[in-house]
């Protein structure tokens, strides 16, 4: 699949290569962008759409549309939109495979143009986040500039833990000390709803408890890479083997000890995936996939309903001293090589990334309009017809622009605290992991096997509902190896020390 | 005689439990379906489903008719797509399968062979995709929507066996001795025995465009051109992406409804359908059964 996708890239941009490597960009013929971007089109998409062209037709003879993949299929059909030259500008983000994307030559290189139509905007997103962007040494996106952490970590009642005079939950023991005194206290509360959300995808864990691995080990890649390999983030080319060590066993042992305790259901592995529980009071922690923006909703949502409540978030890495901000490549935007007018394409992201009228009437629509500032500078909604960030361009956000809403103040005291922390790190503040892309092109039927094997033996372990762990390891050991583990650690380490290199993670 | 009104009485009140049984079977899950619409969703999390709405409230009705005139702009596209490829897939449906089915028609069998080829072989998403967007260049036009469904293999076979079922050689041969061409044939001899085979042709084609999404999921670029059955799905998958992009990006999720607002689409989706059906019931149902068995 992956192949055929590459082939049919590769076709529909050779053709369109060769269109516009003849034509020179001609200010005098109108241009008429699309921008494709994630989500849900805006109520009022035409109305700023007719605000910003009003200006892009003044000064560079061009207009935008945007145009939305909605929530629906939303993979593939940004696929079919790159292999189609279904646009000029698009977003990118690693979770949309922009290495794998941009290695198959979707994405035009933005050096040169940069250099010629960009200056301003290269100046402001500097070397160190461009070079985050590169691939094979080539840059093709232009990053959001703001930075974000999206750092894991325990959302937690604080209102319960200082009540029955608990541990801070930072370690793993004071986690179990935490939920322990409030099953102690009110047996009849609910403690965790980890669930079984198709964890093994990303052929890193079995089961969401797993996430708690990134409060005990300092990894490079949160709670480990995929196929049971891992790697210290002070040295992030020196990789190891988890799943048949020791401390593999352990973990898992600690996994049933939790779950005989019973901090979770026994059905846990069927159950679905429910995201209010913890908003409801049936659950007084989530530990995996949490964020500090999820925390902030949390807090948002007690504060309206639950007064009396309180949710708190310890991040995984402020046990660890891992911690690092959001990757370059999270937010971004690419010029698809099919596009004819990239010069204009990079003029107008230029623009919109460095002109603050400009960036708040694409991020925030128009002011009076939709959006006004109270006394405080605060932003503030005045017609949902364009929301906060209603185009979803959360690639064309730039710190010095950003307008604050109320609930940033405490998000941005969590960055503060964060960041702080990812300066004293040997890497300070810099992304590593979440800048590789695996091509597992090659032993792709391996890796599924290895995923099957992950959801019908590792699952069951890392839920901690196994009778007997030992054997249980023993058996998922022999049943990974058999599935082929070997073919995808060799192909996955290969690239990963390429990477490492390249960017001198040694 | 008193021994047989007994058994038959029994039989009778038998009869009467089990279909009782059977179709409080059918319908409790709709009751539960809308019941749980009316809950609101805390409840429903906290408590389960049940049959009568605990905590009535109309909260996910309010989200989903927060903009009435969007969702009637999908029901509107909804009939139009339903109108349009049912009527101009019946005529052509209808012609491909009488000239296929003459037997003076010299390449018949190739032409069979291609249309059941497609049932066998298809080119994939992609080329399919390719074509539309890039040859053709229907993107972002309502056309993209209905166009590609126009004909189905499978109907068009079907349609065949109805015409040879339903025609006997002899009697086109003697129209044909009268004097009659192919399109009198046609309208005066097949189509008015074909009425069954209209009917169930139709019904197969107008259900298929009616519960169509992935049409207007791949093709649509403004949602104006919706479907009923993708707004209602995108409107689930947002809240569902909502939380997950959070994630990703600063999105306030806090007030996003979901369970009850679920239920309720498929109230509002089902709820015209169900009104409708049972004065339409009748033709479905004549239209399936004689078509079995002459087919």
């Amino acid at each position: 699949m992956k192949k055929l996708l590459s082939f049919a890239l590769a076709l529909v941009l050779c053709l369109s290569a060769a269109s516009w490597a003849f034509a020179a960009d001609d200010m005098s013929e109108e241009a008429n962008l699309v921008f494709y971007v994630m989500g849900d089109a805006p109520k009022d998409e035409a109305v700023v759409e007719e605000a910003i062209n009003a200006v892009l037709k003044e000064k560079f003879n061009a207009t935008i549309d945007f145009q939305f993949s909605t929530w629906t299929d939303f993979n593939q059909k940004y696929n079919n939109t790159l292999i189609s030259a279904g646009a000029d500008l698009i977003y990118v983000a690693n979770w949309e495979n922009y290495g794998l994307n941009a290695t198959s030559g979707a994405f035009l290189e933005l050096d040169e143009l940069l250099d010629t139509y960009g200056a301003e905007l290269k100046e402001l997103c500097g070397e160190g986040n461009l070079n985050m962007c590169r691939v094979n040494g080539d840059l093709y996106c232009i990053p959001a500039l703001w930075p974000e952490y999206v750092s894991l970590g325990i959302k937690y009642r604080e209102d319960l833990r200082a009540k029955y005079d608990l541990p801070y939950p930072t370690t793993l023991e004071n986690i179990e000390a935490y939920l322990n005194g409030i099953k102690a206290a009110d047996p009849s509360q609910g403690l965790l709803r980890p669930t079984n959300t198709e964890s093994a995808s990303s052929l890193i864990i079995g089961f969401d408890t797993a996430y708690l691995l990134a409060d005990k080990y300092a990894w490079v890649a949160p709670f480990g890479m995929p196929y049971g390999l891992a790697a210290d983030y002070d040295t992030p080319a020196d990789v190891y083997d988890y799943w048949f060590s020791d401390d593999f066993a352990e973990d898992c042992k600690l996994f049933k000890s939790w779950a005989d305790q019973g901090f979770w259901s026994k059905s846990a592995l069927s159950d679905t995936n429910d995201n209010e529980a913890y908003d409801n009071g049936l659950a007084v922690a989530e530990v995996a996939g949490m964020n500090p923006n999820k925390q902030i909703s949390s807090a948002n949502s007690f504060a309206k309903d639950h007064p009396d409540w309180e949710s708190a978030y310890i991040a995984y890495g402020e046990n660890t001293g891992v911690i690092y901000p959001g990757h370059a490549t999270q937010n971004g935007t690419a010029i698809l090589r099919s596009s004819k007018y990239p010069e204009r394409c990079m003029m107008i992201l230029n623009y919109i990334m460095t002109d603050e009228a400009m960036n708040c009437l694409v991020q925030y629509g128009i002011e009076g309009k939709h959006y006004e500032l109270d006394a405080d500078g605060f932003y503030h909604n005045l017609d949902d017809s364009f929301a906060y960030e209603g185009f979803n361009t959360w690639n064309l956000r730039v710190n010095e622009f950003k307008l604050k809403q109320p609930t940033d103040v405490a998000l941005q005291a969590m960055f503060d605290k964060y960041a702080e922390l990812g300066a004293q790190t040997k890497w300070p503040n810099i992304n590593i992991w979440d800048g590789f892309t695996e091509d597992y092109t090659d032993y792709s039927a391996e890796r599924a096997a290895v995923a099957n094997v992950m959801r019908q033996y590792l699952a069951p372990l890392q839920a901690g509902l196994v009778s007997d762990v030992d054997a249980a390891v023993e058996e998922f050991r022999a049943k990974v190896t058999d599935a082929g583990l070997e073919a995808c650690r060799e192909g996955f380490q290969e690239q990963w020390a390429d990477y490492c290199e390249e960017y001198n993670y040694q | 005689m008193k021994i047989k009104d007994h058994s038959s009485r029994g039989f009778n009140a038998m009869k009467g439990v089990l279909l009782t049984i059977l179709s409080l079977l059918c319908v409790l899950p709709f009751v539960v379906i809308v019941s749980g619409s009316f809950t609101s969703n805390i409840e429903i999390i906290t408590n389960g489903f049940s049959l009568l709405p605990r905590g009535f409230t109309v909260e996910a009705y309010k989200t989903i008719f927060k903009t009435p005139e969007d969702i009637l702009q999908a029901y509107k596209m909804n009939f139009y797509y339903t109108g349009i490829g049912t009527a101009l897939g019946l005529v052509i449906i209808t012609l491909t399968a009488y000239v296929i089915s003459r037997k003076e028609f010299k390449y018949r069998n190739t032409v069979s062979f291609l249309i059941y080829f497609t049932t066998i072989f298809g080119g994939g998403m992609i080329p399919w995709y390719l074509m539309y967007a890039n040859v053709l260049n229907l993107r972002g036009t309502t056309l993209a929507i209905w166009f590609p469904a126009l004909v189905t293999p499978f109907l068009v076979i079907l349609m065949r066996t109805f015409i040879v079922g339903a025609v006997p050689d002899a009697v086109v041969e003697s129209a044909k001795i009268d004097g009659a061409g192919h399109w009198r044939i046609f309208w005066q001899i097949v189509l008015p025995v074909l009425g069954p085979g209209l009917a169930t042709v139709g019904l197969f084609q107008a259900l298929g465009y009616w519960n169509d999404w992935y049409r207007s999921s791949m093709f649509s670029t403004s949602s104006q051109t919706w479907s009923l059955q993708f707004y209602l799905y995108d409107l689930v998958n947002s809240t569902q992406a909502m939380r997950q992009m959070a994630q990703y990006a600063n999105v306030n999720t806090s007030d996003l409804p979901t369970q009850s607002v679920k239920l309720a689409m498929s109230v509002v989706a089902t709820g015209p359908i169900l009104i409708l059906y049972p004065f339409v019931q009748r033709y479905f149902v004549s239209g399936i059964t004689v078509g079995a068995v002459k087919g």
